[in-house]
């Protein structure tokens, strides 16, 4: 997704998709799990084949590196899908899910391949949201210290393997409450 | 400040057919705060330049020097970022980030610090008891890179290192890695990238090195004087990739060279 919203930069921030995807030599399907998760999370508008960045999205991609992360945390936080894990490790023993349980909460809002699962849990280790233990195929609860340490720390904007979206049901439902996406922004950075 | 010279290196390898060989009189610098990219045509042996910059390899003839003496060793002031990532597999990031910090018997608090510095300044926070399995290939690469960067190379080398990844992918690797050279605070001194991909080394480069078919010379060093981010579309970039695009197309003629003695191209 972040590969998309680079492109969308070098072309000034607003552009035909099939422009777009023409410029990397690509086909327009192949860019459009990219803008898909760029519109869910409110960086992109896209309108008649034209896709712009918004307030929000033209502010994650003029950020550093550390910037983008925190950005991108607020966004998957306030969807459906991660809300829903983030709630669930609070309330699990020992704030840990099995990846059955995993399973059963991305079923919600997508069907759980393999691949999307690991989408998942690769976006929600990106932003912070959560941890994910291979060995014992367990996702974690960030601890507090852990969270403070990392939440602050600068990460680049790992393209989340473009595979399924992260929250697609409730696509539309997803779209944050009415508050304005930059005011908790700034409310959010910390 | 010059931190490798290659200076006339010939290299050529023996086979069953009699000697090949792959280039010819290869001679340019590398400076301080130089971000150099090779390209030329498939075959004319820019991954194999790399490996004797480094000292993986030796030349036939000439030498490569780092600060002025001569490698003749694998030198640990250079660190390489792979195309395909080369990441062990059985390692997890942190490890793996770690693995090149080992070898130069760092001791193990020091080693989990630069690690963490390392894992975050790349984005790799929250990752760091992944395996590489579990990763896409831009974050494979981004370990890589963390990889390179852990051992505070003086020289980052890089061969085709977004070649394996899809356009998207590499056009984010593509910017961050600039966001890295441009931070003052983190290595390396100089990067030498080689791409087969040439707006991808107009991009990214100050100087491109352009190499002709085998066996291969150099048939020019073209400068590229835009501030970056660079625009793709503008007519000095379009100027510029043709330029560099005929120069490997047409193949035959320096453009630096004196014309005497040279057929025209």
């Amino acid at each position: 997704m972040l590969g998309l919203l680079v492109l969308l930069d070098s072309h000034h921030g607003s552009e035909d998709v099939a422009l777009l995807a023409d410029d990397l030599d690509l086909e327009i399907d192949e860019i459009f799990p990219a803008l898909e998760y760029a519109e869910i999370l409110q960086f992109v508008k896209v309108s008649d084949g034209r896709a712009t960045f918004t307030d929000l999205g033209k502010r994650l991609v003029a950020g550093t590196i550390r910037s983008r992360k925190a950005i991108l945390r607020e966004q998957l936080r306030r969807t459906t899908l991660f809300k829903t894990l983030v709630r669930a490790l609070e309330g699990a023993p020992e704030h840990q899910l099995s990846d059955h349980d995993l399973g059963q909460i991305v079923s919600l809002t997508t069907t759980p391949s393999e691949e999307a699962v690991q989408n998942i849990i690769n976006w929600g280790r990106y932003a912070d949201l959560f941890r994910y233990d291979a060995d014992s195929h367990r996702l974690l609860a960030v601890r507090t210290p852990a969270a403070a340490k990392t939440g602050g720390g600068k990460a680049p904007p790992p393209s989340p393997p473009a595979g399924a979206p992260p929250p697609s049901s409730g696509k539309r439902a997803a779209s944050p409450p009415a508050e304005n996406p930059a005011a908790k922004m700034a409310r959010a950075s910390a | 400040m010059t931190l490798i010279g290659i200076q006339h290196v010939d290299k050529s390898f023996p086979s069953r057919h009699g000697t090949i060989t792959i280039m010819q009189d290869i001679s340019f610098d590398v400076k301080d705060a130089d971000f150099l990219a090779i390209v030329g045509p498939s075959g004319c042996g820019k991954s194999t330049l790399l490996r004797l910059i480094q000292g993986l390899d030796r030349p036939t003839a000439g030498r490569v020097e780092f600060r002025g003496k001569p490698v003749d060793r694998v030198c640990a002031q250079m660190a390489m970022v792979f195309q395909s990532f080369a990441l062990y597999p059985w390692l997890t990031v942190a490890q793996n980030v770690a693995f090149g910090l080992e070898a130069l018997d760092w001791p193990a608090d020091r080693i989990a610090t630069q690690v963490e510095r390392y894992v975050s300044v790349t984005g790799l926070d929250g990752f760091q008891e992944a395996y590489p399995r579990e990763l896409s290939g831009g974050m494979r690469q981004r370990v890589g890179l963390a990889r390179a960067l852990a051992v505070e190379p003086a020289v980052l080398l890089m061969d085709e290192p977004f070649s394996a990844l899809d356009a998207l992918t590499a056009e984010s690797l593509r910017e961050e890695i600039l966001q890295l050279w441009t931070d003052p605070q983190l290595p390396p001194e100089a990067v030498v990238l080689v791409t087969h991909n040439i707006e991808e080394a107009i991009q990214l480069a100050d100087r491109v090195i352009v190499m002709s078919r085998r066996p291969s010379h150099v048939l020019a060093e073209v400068a590229i004087d835009l501030p970056r981010p660079r625009d793709r579309k503008s007519p000095a970039f379009y100027e510029l990739t043709d330029r560099v695009y005929s120069l490997i197309t047409e193949g035959g003629t320096p453009m630096s060279a004196p014309p005497e003695g040279k057929p025209a191209a």
